[in-house]
């Protein structure tokens, strides 16, 4: 090996390297951009695993392929790959495609650095801070607090229960949770699964868990809640409220929680990942009323307000560096006491990760862009034309709602010609179960759109619409309707 | 202003826009940060104070938008005012220099902005996961296996002991701690501090983190790892997890990993061994022997981010098990997303294996590279850290004032930078409280002037002293003699 050329692939060669670049970036831009958006091309190309394994051609060598060759992996990649920025993609709670979002992102991945110095990041780390501090005057909280920006909302819960736990009883950092008061998490039924995680990777176990009943908007049921509280022989610490629950989309009454927890001196907790998006909202922030006086909030960006994944922020009202003094470990490698500017600035210490990726900035640059004003009119629009869709089902033969939706999801069950008319029964249950599977497979083969479906307590399979892009109208909201019925009516 | 319904005729977002602004971003992208970032005409750093900064930069977020040519300037001030980490003196974290196509694979990551849940949504990546995965475990000599990408080595290494943790009371998925026997972890003081970061994260407690002795080069003696086990054992503890290191963070020390694996056996317990920084030295024949015996481990961390220049966050957990034993530990069956009457083969819905519901696409990046260079193309880069190093540690030999900690393993040099006026010093009393002085001067000049990114640090009674990790294929030997030109410009006078 000759020490001074560069290693394959790595070109000291600017030009060479620049043109690799410019022919990817070309791709990018024609098929992952501006074809996965336009509502003409497919939202999926699908493929079985045999045969996707086949076209991709994925088995790593010895040796290296040549540029063509990666530039082709790069259309085939995109080829078969859901287009999650098309007008017709609703499966999951992030659609759209976000132009300054994708900028920002770009600039991370060339610029490739880790969030834990104000040495290695000064830039973002002073844009995390500022957009955290914004954030929390959205929430309400006139003295500010802490927070930071994780990989996901789930992280983001796991940290409000170990904050809680800490604050309960610091001691746990050094010595553990063994032989400790049995502590127990309250939260709905309705609330995201991560809870259940949480409790499980940070040794609480799930069976510690305490499942509050909802009622049958989705929404937690404080009075149940008051009971759970004052069970024997648990000592409850932190209680979870969901602000925009993952299928139903309700919002927990914060405000009534608030008050139990109060008096309890528990921790509250509100998983606003999903919902956060309507505090940006001045018509539709009632939905988080309270939120104000909690401990500590999850709120998604990457969800309603499309940020590209992952832009998840964890926010705790408090000003004793609580979250530093639960997470740190000092080390004296990296969080140097004797460094040439303010170490304060340095944030790594905060986390329980080492190395964190700049998410902030991929927010930032979004409101920057576009304004708060713009960003309040988007939140609104996706819930006029949530309520617009749910008003379209209810005039439609064969449609009926589940609930009556109070956010962006619209959840709904298709009613086959040959079902319509048999009595409410178990039996019509159980046949309508089969229908969303069918309808799904079919509108994924044709590619034509993707909608997520679920069961959900005891109901039998629904689906679940979630608008969230400016980019979507009524004519696709329209054509949703007309698909599913067109996919499904020989049911 | 309130949509009203004949607003959502229209689609609200302009992509024509959108895309014109994108493809104006990334000229700027690629003229400022990577081609400038990579070129040492240029500065490594633009230091600016905190409160400076944040004028310059004009944080604050606003009712309204702005204009796109503000929008480009602002992607200049980002890239101007941020550390070119790909630029060849650029010396300071466990990853530098950039590849090209990792590179694209990222870009082409971001652009399809999919999780990795299910099949569904990400079937491209479900199977290139699963394909990078195997070819790492081949390397590490196994041939079944799990494992998966995640964010970040300090999650690899909680993951392991939440595993070993599961197999060991599996009761603990439910019913906690608290019910269990004290648990006992081990590691060496050299260790990565996620190690201690995971034990109180996941309920067990800092304290019973059990430090074993390190030799002089910072390797793990497995006597006292025998010792200490016992030690625990007699106390009424139950150890369950080693987690070893191959390639310590600040010395790139390699514990001994056969005869760890021989202790582990004999007392049973779980062997992790967090290679998140050592760990590529498996792609080289000349160096793997470093790893000898990491087939006998339970699970390995390895961060392809770190040496092989996959762009950061590129993690992984790799696992021995073929019981199902990830995705038994960390499922939640939530049926809004795991649904089991699918037409498609569900077992390829790999979510339920992590701790995230969303999870990044972090497989294309290094399948990419994988691709473009082949393993022979990874080995290269990998043998040439070392000689790059290697020379490094020769020159230094050379020069007066340059005094390694020790005879480096892997690819870090720690050394003491002695200025002139203080050499032949050392019998004098306070001649380590100013040798303590030294490298942070030296850091600041560097940062302040731009020139290059070293890090330093303390390290038990050992004052001060430079690390350079060298890894970057960017990297000649004219820019090693420019780092120690350099480091004896700024430091020569103190």
């Amino acid at each position: 090996i000759n020490p001074e050329k560069g290693s394959p692939g790595a070109a000291e060669d600017m030009e060479a390297a620049e043109s690799f670049i410019q022919q990817a970036m070309e791709i990018i831009l024609q098929e992952a951009v501006k074809k996965a958006t336009n509502v003409k091309e497919k939202v999926c190309e699908w493929r079985s695993p045999e045969q996707l394994k086949e076209l991709l051609d994925l088995e790593l060598k010895d040796t290296g392929e040549s540029e063509s060759k990666i530039l082709q992996c790069c259309r085939d990649a995109i080829r078969y790959s859901v287009k999650t920025g098309h007008p017709r993609f609703f499966n999951q709670l992030f659609a759209g495609m976000e132009p300054h979002s994708m900028v920002a992102s770009f600039i991370i991945e060339a610029i490739k650095t880790s969030q834990y110095t104000y040495e290695m990041a000064p830039v973002f780390t002073l844009i995390e801070d500022v957009l955290l501090k914004t954030m929390m005057k959205l929430i309400g909280w006139e003295e500010g607090g802490d927070g930071l920006f994780n990989p996901g909302g789930s992280m983001s819960n796991m940290y409000a229960v170990n904050l809680a736990r800490y604050r309960y009883c610091p001691d746990f950092k050094e010595i553990g949770i063994y032989a400790s008061p049995r502590l127990v998490m309250l939260t709905s039924q309705e609330c995201h699964y991560s809870i259940a995680k949480a409790a499980a990777l940070l040794g609480f176990g799930t069976k510690n868990v305490y499942v509050v009943p909802s009622d049958n908007r989705g929404k937690m049921i404080p009075s149940a809640l008051c009971t759970h509280v004052s069970l024997q022989g648990a000592v409850p610490f932190f209680v979870n409220a969901t602000a925009g629950t993952t299928v139903l989309g309700a919002f927990d009454p914060i405000d009534e929680i608030a008050n139990i927890c109060e008096k309890h001196n528990l921790w509250l907790h509100v998983d606003a990942c999903w919902g956060g998006g309507a505090l940006v909202s001045k018509k539709h922030k009632h939905l988080l009323k309270g939120i104000q006086r909690v401990n500590s909030v999850a709120w998604n960006l990457h969800k309603m307000l499309m940020a590209t994944l992952q832009c998840s922020a964890f926010l705790v009202r408090d000003k004793s560096c609580l979250l530093q003094r639960c997470h740190c470990a000092g080390a004296s490698y990296l969080f140097q006491q004797d460094k040439f500017y303010d170490v304060s600035y340095d944030t790594g210490d905060k986390s329980v990760q080492c190395s964190r990726k700049p998410d902030a900035f991929k927010f930032w640059l979004v409101w920057k862009a576009v304004g708060t004003r713009e960003l309040e009119y988007r939140v609104d629009r996706a819930l006029a034309l949530a309520r617009y869709l749910a008003q379209e089902i209810k005039k439609r033969e064969g449609f009926r709602l589940v609930i009556e939706p109070e956010f962006a999801n619209v959840c709904f069950w298709y009613i086959p010609p040959s079902l319509r008319n048999l009595p409410e029964s178990p039996e019509l249950w159980k046949k309508l179960h089969t229908v969303a599977p069918v309808v799904k497979e079919r509108m994924m083969k044709k590619g034509s759109m993707m909608i997520g479906y679920q069961k959900h307590g005891d109901k039998p399979n629904f689906f679940r619409m979630v608008v969230i892009s400016p980019q979507v109208s009524k004519q696709d909201l329209d054509f949703v309707l007309d698909e599913i019925h067109r996919l499904g009516k020989d049911l | 202003m309130e949509p009203t319904t004949g607003d959502l005729t229209d689609p609200l977002i302009n992509h024509a826009d959108g895309q014109l602004f994108l493809h104006e971003a990334f000229k700027i992208i690629v003229e400022e940060v990577l081609c400038k970032g990579t070129d040492v005409k240029e500065k490594v750093c633009e230091w600016r104070e905190p409160e400076e900064l944040a004028r310059l930069l004009d944080l604050e977020l606003r009712e309204k938008g702005e204009p796109q040519e503000n929008l480009l300037q602002r992607v200049r001030d980002v890239a101007k005012y941020s550390i070119k980490t790909s630029h060849p003196r650029f010396f300071n974290q466990q990853f530098a220099g950039v590849d090209y196509h990792s590179l694209a694979g990222r870009f082409l990551s971001e652009a399809l902005n999919t999780n990795l849940f299910t099949y569904e949504v990400a079937p491209v990546f479900v199977l290139m996961e699963a394909e990078v995965l195997r070819g790492l475990r081949a390397l590490v000599g196994w041939t079944e296996g799990d494992g998966l990408f995640c964010p970040g080595g300090s999650t690899s290494n909680m993951y392991a002991m939440n595993l070993a943790r599961y197999r060991l009371y599996p009761e603990v998925k439910s019913q906690g701690l608290r019910s269990l026997p004290q648990l006992t972890v081990f590691t060496s003081p050299e260790s990565h501090y996620s190690v201690k970061k995971g034990a109180a994260f996941m309920g067990f407690g800092m304290d019973n983190v059990i430090l074993v002795k390190v030799d002089d080069g910072g390797r793990m003696i497995p006597e006292d790892l025998d010792e200490k086990i016992e030690l625990s054992k007699s106390q009424g503890a139950v150890p369950f997890l080693v987690s070893c290191t191959s390639g310590t963070t600040v010395q790139g020390a390699f514990d001994p990993l056969d005869l760890i694996a021989d202790v582990c056996d004999k007392h049973k317990l779980w062997l992790h061994v967090d290679a998140a920084w050592g760990g590529s030295v498996l792609f080289s024949k000349k160096h793997s022997h470093l790893m000898k015996g990491v087939h006998r481990a339970n699970s390995v961390a390895w961060n392809p981010h770190k040496m092989l220049v996959a762009g950061l966050q590129c993690s992984v957990l790799l696992l021995k098990d073929t019981t199902d034993l990830l995705k038994k530990c960390h499922c939640a069956n939530a049926t809004y997303l795991f649904q089991q009457d699918k037409f498609y083969d569900v077992n390829l819905d790999i979510g339920d294996k992590s701790v995230q519901c969303s999870r990044k696409v972090d497989c294309l990046k290094l399948w990419l590279m994988w691709k473009a260079v082949g393993s022979a193309g990874l080995e290269q880069r990998v043998d040439k850290a070392f000689l790059h190093a290697r020379y490094v540690v020769d020159q230094m030999k050379k020069r007066e004032g340059f005094q390694l900690l020790g005879d480096p393993q892997f690819v870090n040099v720690c050394f003491w930078f002695i200025p002139p006026s203080l050499r032949g010093k050392e019998k004098n009393a306070d001649y380590q409280n100013k040798l303590a002085k030294v490298a942070p001067v030296i850091k600041e000049r560097m940062m302040k002037q731009g020139t290059m990114m070293v890090g330093y640090q303390p390290l038990g009674d050992r004052v001060n002293f430079f690390r350079i990790t060298i890894l970057s294929p960017l990297v000649s030997q004219k820019d090693m003699d420019f780092f120690l030109d350099e480091i004896e410009r700024l430091g020569n006078d103190l």
